[in-house]
């Protein structure tokens, strides 16, 4: 790192918070690639930089969500024993696989995070159908109030089994990758468990950081978070997601922020590129 | 919610009253509040360790001092450097409490579902921090 970079750095990472927010797929998908192509860090720093920068940009939405009772802290904390045991794996698995296999994953999940963009577009009511008797013994039952209907809605949980081994998978691609996984966790939480869509953002928000900080810890001790790159880096992706949230609100159309989904894509064929080309480099 | 002990033998009515009142309250708010201060103390070291570095590089010292040799990612580098205001260690700091604070907010759960008696969910928080604890221990 020359002197005057801090700052290079810092405004890239804010325009990739700025991105990862209005698409809806959070900073640190987008801050990999940003400082691989543009920076040519190495991926390891890379996800270093990342892996601590999605703590600070998933806290802050995570407490407004907590204070506004959209998520569920039971259901959070259980799966939390799934996404940080997948952590803790993924980043000593990160050590032995080679940057190619990064590289070639972090594609896949772009892509998989940008077709969930449009999955996402329907917020419907949860389907009217009873808990399970795990979800009911575990006390994950609960209800949220909802803005636009105005009143209080109930929910049920299902196949929390399910749920959990997804949110073990979420985990361990955060671990590997420095990433959130919050189109999986959203996945796990409103596919497999049924959970509102509100509730399952909501709580796949506040378990990002702590399911990161599984990892983090793993990540620092490697040597892999250095500190040049990932103040600035943490910053600018904090700053970035703070400006986008707030350009989202006068954004009311969700229609609006399909328009850029296609610039994910495009990243996530770069990043699965890099992965297949190193590839066949090696053939 | 029926199947867990309330805290002091009420009527049931009255009994859920005082879960309504104090026990989701207290814990939503205390755990948005660990996450929003961790993360502005954090916001605020860093700025000073980026704005820091720019001025007299990362193993410079804002006060003008020599600079610490030892690596800042030990524990007797960070303090030296943090000593000589070095903006690496002011940074490393920043780091640091940035990934403490999820670590908190589990041990926040944890005293307010003791609180409740909530035995399940002391359980899984000792878990999940655990977990947490030994990812620290790891890699050593």
């Amino acid at each position: 790192m020359t002197p005057g970079n801090e700052l290079a750095l810092f405004a890239i990472c804010v325009a990739a918070g700025v991105l990862g927010a209005l698409a809806g797929i959070g900073g640190g998908l987008l801050v990999i690639p940003a400082l691989t192509i543009l920076f040519g860090v190495p991926i390891h720093l890379a996800i270093g930089a990342s892996i601590v920068s999605i703590i600070a940009t998933s806290s802050g939405a995570a407490a407004a969500y907590v204070r506004d009772r959209l998520t569920n802290l039971r259901v959070g904390m259980f799966l939390e024993l799934a996404t940080t045991s997948g952590a803790v794996l993924g980043a000593l698995l990160a050590a032995i696989i080679a940057p190619q296999l990064l590289y070639l994953l972090l594609g896949i999940v772009l892509l998989f995070s940008a077709a969930m963009q449009v999955y996402r577009l329907r917020e419907e009511l949860p389907p009217d159908v009873p808990a399970s008797a795990t979800a009911r013994a575990l006390g994950l039952v609960s209800s949220y109030p909802d803005a636009r209907l105005g009143h209080e809605v109930p929910y049920a949980v299902q196949r929390v089994g399910l749920g959990f081994a997804l949110m073990g998978v979420a985990g361990l691609l955060s671990g590997l990758l420095g990433i959130g996984s919050g189109a999986l966790k959203v996945l796990a939480m409103d596919g497999a468990m049924r959970l509102p869509m509100k509730v399952s953002t909501a709580t796949s928000n506040f378990m990002i950081g702590v399911t990161a900080a599984a990892s983090a810890g793993i990540w620092i001790g490697r040597g892999d978070v250095d500190v040049r790159i990932a103040a600035p880096v943490a910053l600018g992706v904090l700053a970035g997601a703070l400006l986008g949230a707030r350009v989202m609100v006068r954004l009311r159309n969700r229609q609006v922020r399909l328009i850029f989904v296609p610039v994910i894509v495009v990243i996530g064929l770069e990043m699965l590129a890099r992965g297949l080309g190193l590839d066949l480099g090696l053939g | 919610m029926s199947d867990r002990p309330a805290p002091t033998p009420l009527s049931p009515v009255a009994g859920a009253q005082v879960r309504r009142l104090a026990d989701p309250e207290r814990l939503r708010l205390a755990v948005a509040w660990v996450l929003t201060v961790g993360v502005a103390i954090s916001a605020a070291l860093l700025i000073v360790s980026v704005i820091g570095a720019v001025l007299v590089g990362w193993d410079g010292s804002l006060i003008g001092r020599p600079p610490a040799v030892e690596p800042v990612f030990t524990l007797a580098g960070l303090l030296a450097g943090l000593a000589v205001l070095q903006p690496a260690a002011i940074g490393q700091l920043g780091l640091l409490v940035l990934v403490l604070t999820p670590i908190l907010r589990v041990l926040t759960s944890l005293i307010l579902f003791a609180v409740e008696r909530d035995r399940v969910y002391v359980a899984v928080s000792l878990g999940v921090l655990a977990i947490l604890l030994a990812s620290l221990l790891v890699v050593r």
